[in-house]
């Protein structure tokens, strides 16, 4: 961070909007208003681009997980009391410091292995995270033409564990119904009816008469659990619908006790976008991608679009002190780690960042107004992330998979799905010979949050780890053909949740606690909204090489 | 290898601020210059159809789109390039000594598989400028460093006239071709999303 006093100093000193922080909210922001014609700052303390949706080295990631975490001492002035300065005639500084978002870090290394190869690894601290084909992500990154930038592989399997512990694959197609040998002829009847209703709903919506085809709007309203039920569904097709392709968090069988039951109405929305997230690219396998070299690409996607756009960008350079003005206490600008004074009409934070406050006694009226403000919004619960380095495959032939665990299947006080993503050094972001398994689950608390790590990690690793010989890394599993794999590292942590705030100062959410990016994405485009309301999000035509992309639109099949 | 892959050579260009980057670029595919000097916006990447062996590729010439004014590229920028092209202007010292700065962070930021031989050309433009009474690096002087990095072909340019941008560019993209990325990531193909429109897409620069 020294190196931040090399710079010269940033010309021009007033803008529209300032931004600190280039995770993938504040970065679609960026690209959003530069786009709309904003003159647009995005500043980040750190040296690589995506805050907490970046892709980082195994070093770096650990170094940034420990930076964000409640046992370090990351704020700049960690024993000081905050102060206020009053500058000049017209501004009053209130420092800004940074707090913890991530706690109970619990890091393991099994192996020199991985951190001798620590740059061929780009690991994601807001892991697992991947996109549905039918996603709005895709289509934002089409019309913001950050696409260009990015490139996808496919996961190539999804799983789902059964009630007696076994995986089994996710039937996403009629075809793989056919296929599934798992499943009993009647199984297989119900599966497709049930398809065959839901594809008929879904294509008479919006047609006013209510005719056989439709879902009742009794029904729509009522459980999705419900729902199955009543159409007869048996629990391991229950299971596999609710968890493995609506991605529901919460044991939906205990209705009294669920934090989040999941209406028929969404979870047909959620089995829509997966059935047309399978079939909207030819060569993809399923209904899932995952980016090249690790989810911070899209990050840098959309700041190099805002770039490309006129926003100016300034890495490795800390905010230090937010301006007030003396007489209202409005927002005016922020003083840089070089010491300089920027302007700006409006201010986003990312979350990590807090405005810290005097003590009221010896605070002017309006700080204790804002104090008010500038209270980041959190929201309850917090999501358990786990990121391990494995030997070898979990499925000996596919290298990107995915695993859902359905509340209870690991153990009965299971109360939240825990997801387990497996991503391979075909995507970039390992090296060969190694995988990242990326796991997470919603917890109430860090003792709940690792043992929900800890059980699907038991599932999926030898539990002998130490003075393995390296030939004997994988360990075939009693009737299945996953491979318990070894362990060489494995890095755990909690990771807190908030909401998008908007105020004179506005904040960003974290990632959310989902396996894709639709409710970050939704947050953001509110978020700026309500910062510009006179402007559109994305015009269609923002630039020329836009209009001449024709073929960006005729994906659907 | 995937055959796509191939087809697209990637190309950045990196140098400080001011040094004509977005001028070449645009002296070599559209044939253009402005005199009017801004600093990059609008300009992303352009492409350009070139023909060895009977074979077209397309050569993706990268800007960096004013983020490198405060050294804040990120590593997709340097990702999969296939030639890095290092720019400094004949009349700006500063923009010379930087050369080694700008070869040692695309180093580290692609980390390439063979840094050793991993394409750079070098490229000393404003020759033009004042009739080169304002110039302050000798060619010997720039010849000497690109000898001592590995022998980097060196080419003295002049965006603003056209001067030597073609023979410069036919270098550059030959010894893009000659780089051999990692086999691996490469299969199996990506996905994409644009329905080919990456390979196709040429960009636009509103300067």
């Amino acid at each position: 961070m020294t190196e931040s006093a090399s710079y010269p100093p940033i010309d021009p000193t007033t803008f529209d909007l300032i931004l600190v922080g280039t995770g993938l909210p504040e970065s679609v922001i960026a690209a959003a208003a530069s786009a709309a014609g904003k003159t647009v700052l995005h500043l980040d303390p750190n040296s690589f681009y995506g805050s907490h949706f970046s892709s980082l080295p195994l070093d770096e990631l650990t170094s940034f997980l420990t930076s964000h975490s409640t046992t370090s001492t990351s704020s700049s002035h960690p024993h000081l009391p905050p102060s206020t300065a009053i500058d000049g005639e017209d501004y009053i500084s209130v420092d800004l410091e940074t707090r913890p978002v991530y706690s109970d870090l619990d890091i393991s290394s099994h192996s020199s292995e991985p951190l001798e190869h620590s740059r061929k690894f780009n690991l994601d601290p807001a892991g697992p995270r991947v996109l549905f084909c039918a996603d709005s992500a895709i289509d934002l990154m089409l019309k913001s033409g950050t696409s260009q930038y990015i490139e996808f592989k496919g996961v190539d399997a999804s799983l789902v564990c059964d009630s007696d512990g076994k995986l089994s694959t996710v039937p996403d197609s009629r075809a793989a119904i056919f296929k599934d040998r798992t499943l009993g002829l009647t199984e297989k009847n119900q599966l497709m009816r049930f398809f065959k209703l839901v594809q008929e709903h879904l294509a008479s919506d919006g047609d006013e008469r209510g005719d056989n085809a439709r879902i009742s709007e009794e029904d729509l309203q009522s459980p999705f659990v419900e729902f199955l039920k009543k159409m007869r569904l048996p629990p391991k097709i229950k299971s596999i619908i609710l968890y493995a392709i609506a991605m529901a968090d919460y044991d939906q069988d205990d209705v009294e006790v669920c934090k989040d039951v999941l209406k028929t109405k969404d979870g047909i929305d959620r089995l829509a976008l997966y059935q047309s997230s399978v079939s909207r690219f030819s060569n993809a396998p399923g209904a899932l991608i995952y980016p090249m070299y690790g989810q911070g690409e899209l990050p840098q996607g959309f700041c190099r679009r805002a770039a490309v756009k006129g926003c100016l960008y300034v890495l490795r350079m800390p905010v230090t002190a937010l301006l007030m003005e003396k007489s209202s206490g409005h927002y005016k600008g922020v003083r840089l780690a070089s010491g300089q004074d920027l302007f700006s009409r409006q201010l986003v934070l990312d979350p990590s960042f807090v405005v810290s406050l005097p003590l009221a006694s010896s605070s002017p009226d309006f700080l204790q107004e804002i104090s008010l403000d500038f209270r980041l919004k959190s929201a309850q619960g917090k999501v358990a992330r786990g990121i391990c380095i494995a030997r070898s495959s979990l499925k000996p032939d596919v290298s990107n998979l995915l695993v859902v665990y359905p509340p209870r299947s690991l153990y009965p006080e299971q109360a939240t799905s825990i997801r387990v993503l497996q991503i391979g050094s075909n995507l970039a972001v390992c090296p060969s010979g190694m995988f990242v398994l990326y796991l997470s689950a919603l917890c109430d608390d860090a003792d709940q949050g690792k043992k929900l790590l800890h059980a699907a990690m038991n599932a999926l690793f030898t539990p002998d780890v130490s003075g393995n010989p390296e030939n004997s890394s994988s360990v075939q599993c009693e009737n299945t053909e996953e491979v318990k794999s070894t362990l060489l590292w494995s890095a755990l942590y909690m990771q807190e949740l908030n909401m998008a705030s908007f105020e004179s100062i506005s904040f960003t959410p974290m990632p959310d606690g989902n396996l894709n990016y639709n409710g970050v994405l939704d947050a953001t485009m509110k978020l700026f909204k309500k910062m510009y309301p006179d402007e559109e999000y994305f015009p269609e035509t923002t630039s020329p090489e836009n209009s001449e992309d024709d073929e960006g639109i005729s994906l659907e099949s | 290898m995937s055959s796509r892959r191939r087809m697209l050579l990637k190309v950045i260009i990196l140098g400080d601020s001011g040094v004509g980057k977005t001028s070449l670029m645009n002296q070599y595919v559209n044939r253009k210059f402005s005199n009017q000097y801004k600093a990059t916006i609008g300009a992303d990447f352009l492409t350009k159809e070139v023909q060895f062996e009977d074979r077209l590729f397309t050569l993706q010439i990268w800007d960096t789109a004013g983020q490198e004014r405060f050294q804040s590229l990120g590593v997709a920028f340097y990702r999969g390039a296939d030639c890095c092209v290092l720019a400094y202007d004949v009349n700006v010292m500063k923009s010379f000594d930087n050369l080694n700065n700008w070869r040692e962070e695309f180093l580290i930021q692609a980390a390439p598989s063979d840094p050793e031989n991993f394409p750079f050309v070098v490229l000393g433009n404003k020759i033009d400028v004042d009739g080169g009474n304002s110039r302050v690096v000798s060619e010997k002087k720039a010849k000497a460093w690109c000898a001592s990095k590995g022998n980097i072909p060196y080419f003295e340019t002049s965006a603003k006239e056209g001067f030597n941008v073609e023979a410069a560019f036919e270098c550059i993209a030959k010894n893009a071709l000659k780089n051999e990325p990692e086999e691996e990531i490469y299969l199996p193909d990506t996905i994409d999303v644009a329905g080919g429109g990456r390979q196709q897409r040429s960009s636009g620069c509103e300067c």
